[in-house]
């Protein structure tokens, strides 16, 4: 009897620790303590499930191109913060605020857009467990 | 064509396509995959229990057996067509991604599993079971399979942890 109720609390805590919302976890891939500012024009959008990327190419200390990546939401977290497709253009200069990958590469956790027209839209996975989006108040 | 070839067609295709970009189906369609994982391996984990003689002990096996591979084989249709339709969205990606290869193996030898297991043991269960004593086989078989789909389920998670 002892056993089989250790299954079923096993059991259960396994289940009970799939996570609801996000896909993974922010802190699997991304560095809470390394927040970054990228500006840069848009290069390429994947508007996909279970994340979406928008690609930039962004100025580095020394005048060179790189293109970063910068990981947010799927299609639906995004329309619901407010971000249509349409409104993410190729060669529109977009600022992007996140979090630097943990493996070093040009890679970024988007947690908030802020697009040509001066809008400002949260970018990241809801419920990912990652830093709370201190701007949320800012100009919609 | 080679593996890779089909992957990117298949993930390039209008019905991959809109999965990947959808607002809802993609959500809806992990969801049910998630449902159908729990009732497959949930339901076979009872009759895993059951051989090992932890679970439901006062049925006969294949009384447990009689029961149960309904709601498993529910299970499994509503696992392999949600599976298959998010590998179509997905196809490319997980060509390379190190978790799913790692889960089809593992599915594969799952699979293995039963078909030995039922055309070996399992056909002589009517006389065992009467003896209330599991053979060795049949309780190994039932420890391969709680292992086996244990490490599918974490495998499929991990696919999310790999680029």
């Amino acid at each position: 009897m002892k056993l089989r109720l250790a299954v079923f609390v096993a059991g259960a805590s396994l289940l009970a620790a799939v996570p609801a919302l996000a896909h993974h976890s922010f802190s699997a891939e991304f560095d809470g303590h390394k927040p970054v500012r990228l500006v840069g024009a848009l290069t390429k959008v994947e508007w996909t499930n279970p994340h979406s990327y928008f690609y930039i190419d962004v100025k580095d200390d020394k005048g060179n191109v790189v293109n970063w990546g910068c990981e947010g939401g799927g299609p639906l977290a995004l329309s619901r913060a407010g971000m249509k497709r349409g409104d993410l253009k190729i060669g529109d200069t977009i600022v992007v605020d996140g979090y630097l990958a943990k493996d070093g590469s040009h890679l970024i956790d988007a947690r908030r857009v802020t697009l040509p027209d001066g809008r400002s839209v949260y970018g990241g996975s809801p419920g990912d467990g990652g830093p709370p989006d201190t701007s949320a108040t800012s100009k919609k | 064509m080679t593996i890779l070839q089909i992957c990117q067609w298949l993930n390039d295709s209008p019905v991959g396509t809109s999965i990947r970009e959808s607002d809802f189906s993609f959500d809806l369609i992990e969801t049910a995959h998630v449902l159908g994982i729990t009732l497959m391996a949930g339901t076979v984990a009872i009759f895993d229990l059951r051989l090992l003689g932890l679970a439901l002990t006062r049925d006969e096996v294949s009384d447990v057996a009689g029961q149960v591979l309904p709601l498993t084989v529910a299970g499994f249709v509503l696992m392999v067509v949600s599976g298959t339709l998010l590998f179509w969205s997905e196809a490319t990606k997980m060509y390379f991604n190190p978790a799913f290869r790692f889960k089809l193996v593992l599915m594969l030898a799952a699979g293995l599993n039963p078909l030995i297991f039922h055309r070996t043991v399992y056909r002589k269960v009517s006389i065992w079971e009467l003896s209330q004593r599991t053979p060795a086989v049949a309780k190994t078989a039932a420890i391969v399979s709680l292992a086996l789909w244990t490490s599918i389920i974490v495998s499929g998670r991990a696919i999310a942890y790999f680029h």
